[in-house]
């Protein structure tokens, strides 16, 4: 496993990484059309079913005001709701903070987006598009690639800063330094996203 | 990376803890404290009991409207349990779609008998047994591997059999808006073929990489 590899340029890469989770540098822009808000690290597990998917992806704020992930909306779904997840049950909630000078981190296991009344089941290789609403900032729209069932961003690409994003996943707790640790996002979403496929 | 080990296995106690702590008046239910072997490989998903859980004496319904006895079914079989439901956009599938690609990649495994294969038995019990009929069960279970068991039945009977396996579930409850929010187990528990003890825990961060590397030693009822 590439956990066992951990280099010193991974902990180098992750200790850079931290550091722009504090926001003491810049964190690759901003992107969209909002103030300061870019988008990452995008992908779609090919859901079971035609009834529901869940959507995942890092909304970057370099701003120095913090704004709220209102609502969504996607061609694929007849309605795409935000979760959070509380212990062992997943809960809809009205909006996520995303904090000046951070990221607001949806990920397998925490926050997520769930897609519902689908027109069409997702498949690995295509591509979902969405629209993000904020309360302060304009609409990001973000090309969603539809990656594997079990695909996981930490173990399917083997560049330095995920394995370390790997070893502290596997303390099972969503902690801040596990989202510190999350792959800086480019103001491109689609270009991220296809640069963590280039690996897979 | 040791640290890590303890820390999975700090919470799986503590989850057992709490369990015993809050058990909702069912005194019967016995010991779901799980003794955990520290020395699991420093860097393993898997973590491996010191005392094994009883295999749980659940008789379900399974995806075709039949009755499941689950110990009689599965006895002396390599066995692999979740409890988790449909409605579940993240964990739940990603889950059953790990070890179902692992379970996929068995059929490159020289060392394994096709029999020693075929002996290996995925079981997902539903938490959501008001929403998860049989017929939805098969249709979900279609997606991931059609061999897996899906059993569903009376919600009690499901919780006191995830409680005697440290697993605490709670009821669906329905929200103003109608909304259902559903409850899925922590972890995904592996009975020997030799002894039918419940004697390897995965937590939801074991991946697809992890079963597949364990699961020719599960289905022997070795320690992985």
């Amino acid at each position: 496993m590439t956990r066992r590899t951990a280099s010193a340029a991974a902990l180098v890469a992750a200790a850079a990484l931290i550091l722009t989770g504090c926001g003491d540098s810049d964190s690759g822009g901003s992107g969209g059309s909002g103030g300061g808000l870019s988008v990452g690290s995008a992908y779609m597990p090919q859901p079971v079913s035609d009834s529901m998917a869940a959507g995942f992806l890092v909304i970057a704020n370099d701003g120095g005001a913090g704004d709220h992930l209102a609502s969504v909306t996607s061609d694929v779904a007849g309605e795409v709701t935000i979760h959070t997840t509380v212990g062992q049950s997943m809960e809809q909630v009205k909006d996520l903070d995303i904090p000046a000078h951070g990221k607001l981190v949806l990920e397998s296991g925490g926050d997520h987006l769930m897609f519902e009344k689908l027109k069409r089941k997702p498949k690995e290789g295509d591509t979902v598009s969405l629209e993000l609403r904020f309360t302060k900032s304009d609409p990001i729209k973000v090309e969603m690639p539809v990656k594997s069932a079990t695909y996981q961003p930490s173990t399917a690409t083997k560049s330095a800063s995920q394995s370390s994003s790997q070893s502290s996943s596997r303390s099972s707790s969503h902690s801040a330094a596990r989202a510190a640790a999350f792959p800086a996002t480019s103001p491109m979403p689609a270009l991220s996203a296809l640069s963590t496929t280039s690996h897979h | 990376m040791r640290k890590k080990t303890y820390a999975v296995a700090a919470l799986f106690a503590a989850a057992a803890l709490t369990l015993s702590a809050c058990g909702s008046g069912d005194s019967g239910s016995d010991n779901a404290v799980a003794e955990v072997s520290t020395e699991t490989g420093a860097d393993k998903a898997a973590t491996v009991l010191d005392k094994p859980f009883e295999k749980p004496d659940l008789v379900l319904t399974d995806t075709h409207g039949k009755k499941y006895d689950l110990r009689e079914a599965t006895a002396g079989k390599p066995t692999l349990i979740y409890f988790g439901y449909t409605n579940c956009p993240d964990v739940c599938p990603l889950t059953m779609n790990n070890i179902a690609v692992a379970k996929k990649q068995l059929a490159q495994d020289k060392k394994l008998s096709q029999a020693e294969k075929d002996s290996l038995r995925i079981v997902f019990v539903t938490t959501d047994p008001e929403r998860d009929t049989p017929a939805a069960l098969g249709k979900w279970l279609k997606g991931i591997d059609s061999d897996v068991v899906g059993l569903t039945g009376s919600f009690d009977t499901i919780q006191a059999g995830a409680r005697t396996l440290g697993i605490s579930i709670e009821a669906p409850t329905k929200g103003k808006d109608g909304k259902v929010t559903s409850m899925h187990g922590t972890q995904v528990i592996a009975f020997s073929p030799k002894t039918d003890g419940g004697y390897v825990l995965y937590g939801e961060d074991a991946t697809v990489d992890d079963y597949t590397k364990d699961l020719p030693a599960l289905i022997k009822g070795a320690k992985p």
